[in-house]
């Protein structure tokens, strides 16, 4: 309907000088952004540069305080989601909110306007069909959404908003989650929905090289305004990356060896449930050196969760054995297990890791409550306590101002760093990093690599679990790609290949090339 | 909204700090005063004048004040009794079930030393006394454990379970005090048998001994709670399990001992009433109107924010508040239940104002000349 009125080329989606404030912040100031019809123009930024507020506000989910909104040359003022979705527009989520239970086409037509009542099944389909035929994507529409993958998820998104007449497609990081793989086909996709001039507007954190691949053009967000915006065509990711913040950067971990001392994490066979009672860890065993890096190289959702929680004693095992230091705990709670020197660091560091309303001092005491050397006669030494904290702020180079703000008021690097801070003060010899850097911005991932790399040298075993090659790679010492509860091998990183790797992350063994 | 040139808006708090929830907690007691006072005018009462006679008998009269302070010690045990669960944020629905328990082994002590029957004992009263308090505290505690174990090993909803107990406890003293049952009062009123004058609670500063326990143990809990590592994994267990078994803390442990510590405080609550408190000395036959009375702990402890030193006024209040209800209800010859309709109208008043704990308002000037841009919600 939208396209109708505008030629390819012209201006379908723009925003004018938005300002949005929230207390204390101002999350977007003066933001000017313009989409044109056949485009694919990529918003990148840092964690906290305001890419998600302007996206809410493209997608009325927000209203702005200043400025204002223009869809093909009117001024809109959205009230709710509705407004924009009735006007054409469509967002893919990045938590994907679809329905595990039902199939395919029931996801694609909830809430539709058009479905009625009774659903015309066969002629919804095969409008579906078509819509699958003409932008090329491969999907069973009447399979269950839990049975999908990440990737095949992601298209189902997709084709929810075309579905429902979206002709600006704003996506929320698109290929997160994705194996290589998948990722790919999903781009391969997005071109080929930008040349039927579909308007797209793919919102990135740091991937940089896909930026550069699909985007023609890319604005880019720092803390809230908008510091540049190109043709791709003139940029490369070096330029990228020094806009994005602010200085010259590049991710780098100098890999150093070190001797390899005696076994500290043995894990024999071992295999337990998920949530749903299904084995999803299933036989892992492997052995991790004083220091040494074991890679998990894998895509979410195949077993490292399970693992990782039976390592640290918080999902019991079916089978196997869990040897920590040489002593067998794989019966052992959770905290015995970090008194003999388990220290985790877990992925969801907003609802696992910290404790949001408490402040950085309580949390801080998570990994301490125990240790009798904070308590005089069972009552906390409350001075010894907050100077702890304030150490280890000031050794990590947590940005807060004082150690008794509420750890929900950091970011998640800052939070991640308190959170590395306090768990490598207890000088762990076994550290279990989950996704330690997910969603971080550049320069918290080149720190908390560093202080891993560093964990390593000062002679921990560090099991790292990441869905990241590049992180995989610069760090491990050895690699195990898993897939569906299993290594499918555990290679030592001088003859790693990334093709190969990448292959056993979705399960398929590359023949040996000789 | 827009009034005039002024934008109002509500906008999400990021922190509250203690002075404003008390700020906001005395507003919130004058609007329901306020409220409240249209009850009086329709039945064409002067409401200065009634509540000058409800706080004058409340709180400075010498009928009134030991009313007063009896009540309020029930109610801030049983505040205590919800606030250590709450803590942990699970809801105890049990005081009730968990009093009358308590109350039921205070006088099942009697019962067996065959008390009940001769006025005379040769016991030390001392002992006994103490023999009471441990057997309210222990069949409380067990009470709520019941509560806690379920919630702890099976997940079961605490609130369900705690609620059935309720009545459970409630038909098991029918049972034990009414005709026939065996702690019944020879006078067959419907009541247990009385206590021996002998062992009348002794009064500290004309209160039942039981004024001290309930004041020590609100330092206890506050301490507990600030300082100790159990309060410590108490908090972040309420705050957020999944952090909390990630650091440690036991997913079973923890909803067990709240519920077991939470319930034996309630079971001093019952010892107190019926135990101790001068005039009473036994189970009454209204037994259930203290079982009700009990549910204001939930509103006292929401009100104070789960902190045990806080509390101590609220329940004061509350306590002072049904005294005082009760008392101009039959002095102005109005109708039955006014003190508990003022309660009433006192905690939804104060659960309405929990909103402006998230919330606040704010107001700015709009200028003259963007005025006409201003953005309408």
């Amino acid at each position: 309907m939208l396209l109708k009125q505008i030629k390819p080329g012209e201006i379908v989606l723009e925003a004018r000088g938005i300002t949005k404030r929230f207390p204390g912040v101002i999350a977007n100031d003066q933001v000017n952004f313009e989409i044109k019809v056949g485009e694919i123009h990529a918003i990148l930024g840092e964690n906290g540069a305001g890419k998600s507020t302007l996206m809410k506000i493209l997608f009325g989910q927000y209203q702005p305080d200043e400025g204002d909104v223009f869809v093909g040359g009117k001024q809109v003022k959205f009230k709710s989601p509705l407004d924009a979705i009735d006007l054409g527009i469509g967002m893919v989520h990045q938590h994907r909110k679809l329905v595990p239970a039902h199939t395919v086409i029931e996801n694609i037509i909830l809430g539709h306007p058009g479905a009625g009542r009774i659903i015309d099944l066969p002629r919804v389909s095969r409008e579906i069909g078509e819509l699958c035929e003409r932008y090329g994507f491969s999907i069973d529409l009447k399979a269950k959404i839990w049975q999908l993958s990440e990737g095949e998820k992601q298209i189902v998104e997709i084709l929810k908003s075309l579905y429902r007449g979206a002709e600006v497609l704003i996506m929320d990081e698109p290929t997160a989650g994705l194996t290589a793989l998948e990722t790919e086909k999903l781009l391969a996709s997005v071109e080929t929905m930008s040349r039927e001039n579909l308007a797209i507007v793919p919102f990135i954190t740091h991937k940089l090289p896909i930026v550069l691949r699909i985007s023609d053009r890319v604005t880019i967000l720092r803390q809230g305004k908008v510091v540049a915006s190109f043709e791709t065509e003139h940029a490369t990711e070096k330029s990228l990356a020094r806009e994005l913040v602010g200085r010259d950067i590049l991710i780098r971990t100098e890999r150093t060896t070190v001797e390899k001392g005696k076994p500290i994490l043995e894990v024999q066979e071992l295999s337990a449930f998920n949530d749903r009672d299904l084995m999803a860890l299933n036989g892992v065993s492997f052995t991790i050196h004083e220091g040494e890096i074991l890679g998990v190289a894998g895509v979410s959702g195949n077993g490292q969760g399970e693992l990782v929680e039976v390592l640290a004693g918080l999902r019991p095992s079916v089978k196997g054995k869990v040897i920590l230091d040489g002593k067998d705990v794989t019966a052992m709670s959770s905290r015995k297990r970090w008194q003999l020197g388990m220290g985790y660091v877990p992925a969801d560091r907003n609802h696992v890791g910290s404790i949001g309303e408490f402040s950085l001092v309580e949390n801080t005491r998570m990994n301490y409550y125990f240790d009798s050397s904070f308590y005089t006669r069972g009552s906390l030494n409350q001075h010894k306590m907050r100077a702890f904290t304030q150490e280890l702020i000031n050794e990590y180079g947590v940005a807060a101002p004082n150690p008794e703000v509420k750890a929900k008021n950091l970011s998640g690097g800052n939070l991640q760093k308190l959170i590395m801070a306090r768990v490598l003060s207890r000088n762990p010899r076994l550290v279990i990093a989950h996704l330690p850097t997910q969603g971080l911005d550049i320069g918290a991932i080149e720190f908390v690599r560093n202080k891993l790399h560093e964990a390593k040298e000062n002679g921990a075993g560090v099991l790292l679990i990441s869905e990241d090659l590049d992180e995989i790679f610069s760090l491990s010492d050895r690699i195990a790609p898993m897939y569906e509860g299993k290594f499918m091998d555990i290679v030592p990183i001088e003859q790693a290949r990334r093709d190969a790797v990448g292959a056993m992350m979705a399960g398929i063994t590359l023949e040996e090339e000789i | 909204m827009r009034a005039g040139s002024y934008e109002i808006k509500l906008v999400k708090r990021i922190s509250l700090t203690n002075l404003r929830a008390l700020m906001l907690s005395v507003i919130a007691g004058v609007v329901a005063l306020f409220a409240f006072g249209f009850v009086f005018v329709a039945a064409g009462i002067d409401p200065f004048m009634a509540y000058q006679k409800i706080f004058s008998f409340s709180f400075f009269n010498d009928f009134g004040l030991p009313l007063t302070i009896n009540r309020f010690i029930f109610l801030l045990l049983c505040t205590y009794a919800f606030i250590i669960p709450f803590r942990a944020g699970l809801w105890n629905i049990g005081m009730p079930g968990q009093l009358y328990a308590g109350s039921l082994a205070a006088f099942g002590v009697l019962h067996v030393l065959d008390i009940g029957k001769s006025t005379t004992s040769h016991m030390s009263p001392l002992i006994i006394w103490g023999l009471m308090l441990a057997a309210a505290a222990v069949a409380a505690a067990a009470t709520g454990a019941i509560a806690g174990f379920l919630k702890g090993k099976y997940d079961i909803n605490e609130i369900v379970v705690t609620m059935m107990l309720n009545y459970m406890a409630y038909w098991l003293v029918s049972y034990m005090i009414k005709e026939g049952g065996p702690f019944m009062n020879p006078g067959g009123r419907g009541e247990s048998f009385e206590l021996p004058s002998s062992l009348h609670a002794p009064l500290i500063w004309g209160s039942p001994y039981t004024l001290l326990i309930a004041l020590a143990l609100g330092l206890m809990l506050f301490h507990m709670f600030a300082k100790t590592k159990l309060g410590y994994e108490i908090r972040a267990y309420g705050q957020n399990p999944a952090a909390a078994s990630y650091a440690g803390i036991s997913r079973f442990r923890i909803p067990l001992l709240v519920f077991i510590l939470g319930g034996a405080i309630a079971g001093l609550a019952g010892y107190h009433y019926f135990g101790a408190v001068p005039g009473v000395y036994k189970i009454a036959r209204n037994y259930g109107f203290f079982g009700d009375l009990a549910f204001y702990g939930i509103i006292c402890g929401l009100i104070s924010r789960g902190n045990p030193l806080a509390s101590i006024p609220v329940a004061f209040l509350f306590g002072g508040l049904s005294v005082g209800g009760r008392y101009v209800q039959g002095e102005l010859g109005m109708s039955f239940g006014l003190d508990y309709a003022l309660l009433g109208v006192l905690m939804i008043t104060l659960v309405a104002f929990q909103f402006f704990y998230q919330y606040q308002i704010v107001t700015t000037r709009i200028r003259k000349e963007t005025s006409d841009v201003g953005i309408l919600h």
